[in-house]
């Protein structure tokens, strides 16, 4: 056998005993009707489970939810990031602490930023509401209609600084030559961002929104610290729904059978995005 | 023309000392209301309160927070394989124990450290390897001699980065082992019910979960770009 496998082959074994073996395991309880509660009578029922998600109010919502959560979380996360990147590009003075603070967020746990803020937005014991109040104004963070998006500030909080990190190293990474060249023919600072570093960051930047995409897409740690998917179901995310169907529930097969339509979602966008990727880089 | 730049720099500074008092704000206020009494905490305005240590040695004494948790893999939803597991552990007899989150965690954090060391790798020569082995020796043995010590680096930082997947993971932990075997995220959860004493008390706990993975990510900062972009970017 050749060196190369040999090398490989901890590694596969390891993988198909973690990754792979559950992954199929998975697909075979989304064909059945598999419940913790009696695992004696479980019956194999084809595709049934896809068909009732078909006509599963909550599934749609949830996924519409998660959806919104991610296009705002994500869209501000990759404004307030490249703001951030290409300020701290030109920092001068103290520049490894500021870097090392403004990355920290990122390394907490998710539950404790979820309680955290639950703490901070408090409406009688957190600062930013006795701000508010001392200004006779209110604002209900948890609320209908609200709470989604509070949410998402909070993701914008945590994971902006991965967003930094992704897009300093490819702002750092970018050659000078056409920057020296756009500053010897005057072009404006606008101009020179919209022509030359947005294009040749295009690539760090698809993988960046990819990245924080997806993880934006498993949400669970702030829903699960503040609102358990309220109010009503407001704020119910389709990694939340999946938990309750399947811990609250006991309905493992139905569970699976989400866990594979988020799968096959992911992998669709995976897909599209990687292949426009390859295009761009053949031109 | 220096005068625009100069102003261009005066709002890069103001921006990033308002971004730091974004990220350090919370910090503060938890840190603060860990050494809160029940009474200071719910009379939020009074800046000036006698510290106490109450919620550090609530937090320190119970034993569930001392248990490791462990983040999540880029890849998979999660919820495609913690079902199987937990059907699994249910079959083993071995749910709620630490045994099944552990090999859950080694799903979530083997495809991350992998892709985490792909740079790394790439980053050591071919020619050197090439070298080693014209010397004598054999290709594993090059590989041990040669290229892992290159790695070596690379290799503590993917380590710190794996640690703090795994000590973070909340979904794993709490679907496999919600009762005996906590986690610390799972037990910092538990501090939900926002009830008077428990306040002071969870602060205290965000901390401890907070300080350790803080003062492990700074020693590996400068590694985490080239391992997080699995060598997709030159660094």
């Amino acid at each position: 056998m050749a060196f190369r496998y040999r090398m490989l082959a901890p590694l596969v074994a390891l993988f198909v005993a973690v990754v792979g073996y559950p992954m199929v395991y998975s697909f075979w309880l989304s064909l059945t009707n598999y419940r913790i509660t009696r695992t004696g009578q479980t019956k194999f029922v084809g595709l049934a489970q896809y068909q009732a998600l078909l006509s599963n109010d909550s599934f749609w919502s949830a996924l519409m939810v998660t959806a919104t959560f991610m296009v705002t979380a994500v869209g501000l996360e990759l404004v307030i990031g490249l703001g951030l990147a290409m300020a701290l590009r030109r920092q001068k003075r103290v520049r490894d602490f500021t870097r090392s603070f403004l990355l920290s967020p990122m390394f907490v746990t998710p539950i404790a930023v979820g309680l955290m803020f639950r703490f901070l937005l408090n409406p009688q014991l957190g600062p930013l509401n006795l701000l508010l109040e001392k200004l006779h104004l209110s604002y209900d963070y948890f609320g209908p209609g609200t709470a989604l998006f509070t949410l998402a500030f909070i993701d914008v909080w945590q994971w902006t600084p991965f967003m930094v990190l992704m897009l300093l190293a490819g702002l750092e990474s970018l050659p000078r030559a056409p920057f020296e060249a756009a500053r010897v023919d005057g072009a404006s600072a606008w101009l020179t961002f919209r022509s030359i570093t947005i294009p040749l960051l295009s690539g760090v930047l698809v993988v960046a929104v990819l990245l924080r995409g997806l993880d934006a897409m498993r949400v669970f740690e702030y829903v699960y610290a503040i609102t358990r998917g309220g109010p009503g179901t407001d704020t119910q995310t389709i990694q939340y729904l999946i938990y309750q169907t399947g811990i609250q529930f006991f309905r493992l097969g139905q569970a699976s059978a989400m866990a594979y339509v988020v799968l096959i979602i992911v992998l669709a966008i995976v897909i599209v995005l990687f292949r426009r990727m390859v295009k761009e880089a053949r031109r | 023309m220096t005068g625009s730049r100069k102003i261009s720099q005066w709002l890069t500074n103001a921006l990033l000392i308002f971004a730091v008092f974004m990220v350090g704000g919370p910090f503060l206020w938890v840190l603060l209301g860990s050494f809160k009494t029940e009474q200071a905490i719910n009379n939020p305005l009074q800046l000036l309160f006698v510290p106490t240590l109450e919620n550090w040695s609530i937090v320190i004494e119970g034993g569930s927070f001392t248990r490791f948790g462990i983040l999540s893999a880029q890849v998979l939803p999660p919820a495609v394989l913690v079902f199987p597991f937990l059907a699994m552990a249910y079959a083993l007899r071995l749910n709620d124990t630490l045994v099944a989150v552990t090999v859950a965690h080694i799903s979530l954090v083997l495809p991350v450290v992998t892709w985490f060391l792909i740079g790394f790798f790439e980053a050591v020569p071919k020619e050197i390897e090439e070298q080693a082995q014209v010397d004598g020796l054999g290709r594993f043995a090059a590989f041990r001699a040669v290229v892992l010590p290159q790695v070596a680096p690379g290799l503590g930082a993917a380590a710190v980065f794996g640690f703090v997947l795994s000590w973070n993971d909340l979904f794993y932990a709490l679907i496999l082992a919600p009762g005996n075997a906590k986690t610390l995220p799972v037990a910092i959860a538990g501090f939900n019910t926002f009830r008077g004493v428990q306040l002071g008390a969870m602060c205290a706990a965000i901390l401890v979960s907070v300080v350790p993975v803080l003062i492990a990510s700074f020693f590996v900062q400068r590694r985490l770009v080239r391992g997080i972009s699995g060598g997709s970017l030159k660094y």
